[in-house]
């Protein structure tokens, strides 16, 4: 193995985390085995430990569980969407191939991921230092800032990622109009799949009313979505 | 004095004419490329419609359509299950060639009031391409269908949820039709405005004349014996189903 090589996925790497367009733009531009199973082996990783630093609270099991499904939601979405993505932007006046598409998105997947990972000895250090998640104890404020703590930093690596996609769509597109709109198309598109996907493969944090299960049983039953639109029917009804 | 008063012909503006990718003009062949114009080059789909011997290209276009409309179908039938899983697809794509046949004329007749003076045979691409645009983008939205068909049990939100997808791919579509129909030399768009209200509503009224499509039957056709209109046929969905839920918080 030569040290070139070596510095060289060394830049990647930092160069992801970095946001560098030019970078980016360079690893869309052809399929590379490399720079594919690095985004994956990013979210894999990063995704994986944030998940595994929720489930952590309720139960070491629930850890392994959520540490599965975090990535995995992330790795559905962008290839149940891909399709989709590739065919929304040149359509919204982004002549971009499915290869490009897929793995911008997938980029910003993996820098979500990464900062997601490099949180997750801070979540895990807040939830260690928290009371334990158990029947019976009385930690509804615990479990409320908890909660928001995993929100801010969730929201934290969306925004970072998603601002880093624009610029790519911006290098990519040569202006602004065409690159928000394609960005909102794939946020809204991603948005849909992803929450429902999430409905599907809980608990993350876990109940401790409820027993430690990777799926519930009732997995495949309902969602945010179907109660928000039968709420709506019942108040027009 | 008249002739002073005259503007001389150099100084009249005309204003800069767009210039055309060479692109553009390459023919297109087989059902790769047609696919290909139509999401990246909808320009060259328009050139293409307006040479000769253009059947070939509109044939791709509608055979793809018709199996992309299979694809979507058996995603829409996963709700039910069998035997909505080939009742679906056949609907699907059967109501999309039936809406295109009954609004063919009727595009050819306003796109000529409007002034175009494109061919019935263009006009007929020009839709072709609307359905090909539309259930490609349905193909594209098949994943997020099957998701919420394998997680929900509501049939009103499966409804809403295809008529979601549907509409977004109708608006791309219509996109397509109606940058074809200004290359025609139509005057206005007034014409191609009300064909397309026109098409939309033809669509909406065969989601229920060919009821059910994403629930079940024991006919296979109930709407041809209950005929209704689709904005009724909606409420009453809507009022079983908050009825049948109700029941259920009851219970």
């Amino acid at each position: 193995m030569n040290t070139t090589s070596v510095q060289t996925e060394d830049r990647s790497l930092g160069a992801l985390l970095r946001g560098e367009v030019a970078a980016l733009t360079a690893w869309t531009a052809n399929w590379r085995a490399l720079h594919f199973s690095r985004d994956v082996t990013l979210i894999v990783v990063g995704a994986g430990l944030f998940g595994a630093a929720m489930g952590c609270w309720r139960d070491p099991w629930q850890a392994l569980y959520a540490g599965i499904k975090l990535p995995l939601i992330l790795l559905l979405t962008a290839t149940a969407n891909g399709l989709l993505n590739a065919m929304l932007a040149p359509l919204l006046g982004l002549r971009i191939a499915f290869r490009q598409s897929f793995l911008a998105i997938l980029a910003s997947f993996a820098l979500a991921a990464a900062i997601l990972g490099a949180f997750s000895p801070l979540a895990a250090f807040v939830i260690w230092n928290a009371p334990p998640l158990t029947e019976g104890a009385h930690n509804a404020d615990t479990r409320a800032a908890i909660m928001l703590l995993l929100v801010v930093v969730i929201a934290f690596a969306g925004i970072a990622a998603n601002v880093r996609l624009l610029q790519l769509l911006r290098s990519l597109a040569g202006g602004k109009t065409a690159a928000l709109r394609v960005l909102f198309a794939w946020l809204a598109a991603n948005l849909f799949f992803g929450s429902q996907l999430s409905w599907v493969l809980r608990p993350f944090i876990g109940s401790p009313l409820l027993p430690v299960q990777f799926l519930r049983p009732d997995a495949f039953k309902g969602g945010f979505f179907d109660d928000v639109f039968h709420a709506l029917v019942q108040i027009f009804n | 004095m008249n002739e002073m008063n005259q503007t001389p012909p150099q100084m009249q503006y005309t204003p800069p004419q767009p210039v055309e990718d060479p692109a553009d003009r390459e023919p297109v062949n087989g059902v790769a490329s047609v696919i290909e114009c139509i999401l990246r080059q909808p320009k060259r789909i328009h050139n293409a419609l307006r040479q000769p011997g253009v059947t070939g290209v509109i044939g791709s276009m509608v055979v793809v359509s018709l199996v992309c409309a299979i694809i979507y179908g058996v995603v829409v039938g996963t709700f039910s299950g069998w035997p909505q899983l080939w009742i679906a697809p056949l609907k699907i794509a059967g109501g999309l060639l039936v809406a295109a046949i009954i609004c063919l004329p009727s595009l050819y007749i306003f796109a000529c009031l409007s002034g175009s003076r494109a061919r019935l045979v263009e006009m007929a691409g020009l839709l072709a391409g609307l359905l090909l645009l539309m259930t490609l983008l349905l193909i594209g939205f098949a994943p997020v269908a099957w998701l919420f068909s394998a997680s929900t049990n509501s049939l009103g939100w499966m409804g809403f949820l295809h008529l979601l997808f549907w509409g977004i791919a109708t608006i791309f579509g219509m996109r397509f039709l109606s940058a074809g129909f200004a290359g025609t030399q139509a005057r206005s768009n007034a014409g191609l405005n009300v064909w397309a209200l026109i098409f939309i509503l033809v669509c909406l009224q065969l989601t229920t004349s060919l009821r059910p499509i994403i629930g079940k039957s024991d006919t296979l056709f109930p709407g041809a014996t209950e005929k209704k209109f689709f904005i009724k046929h909606w409420f009453d969905s809507l009022d079983s189903e908050t009825n049948s839920t109700r029941k259920n918080n009851n219970d």
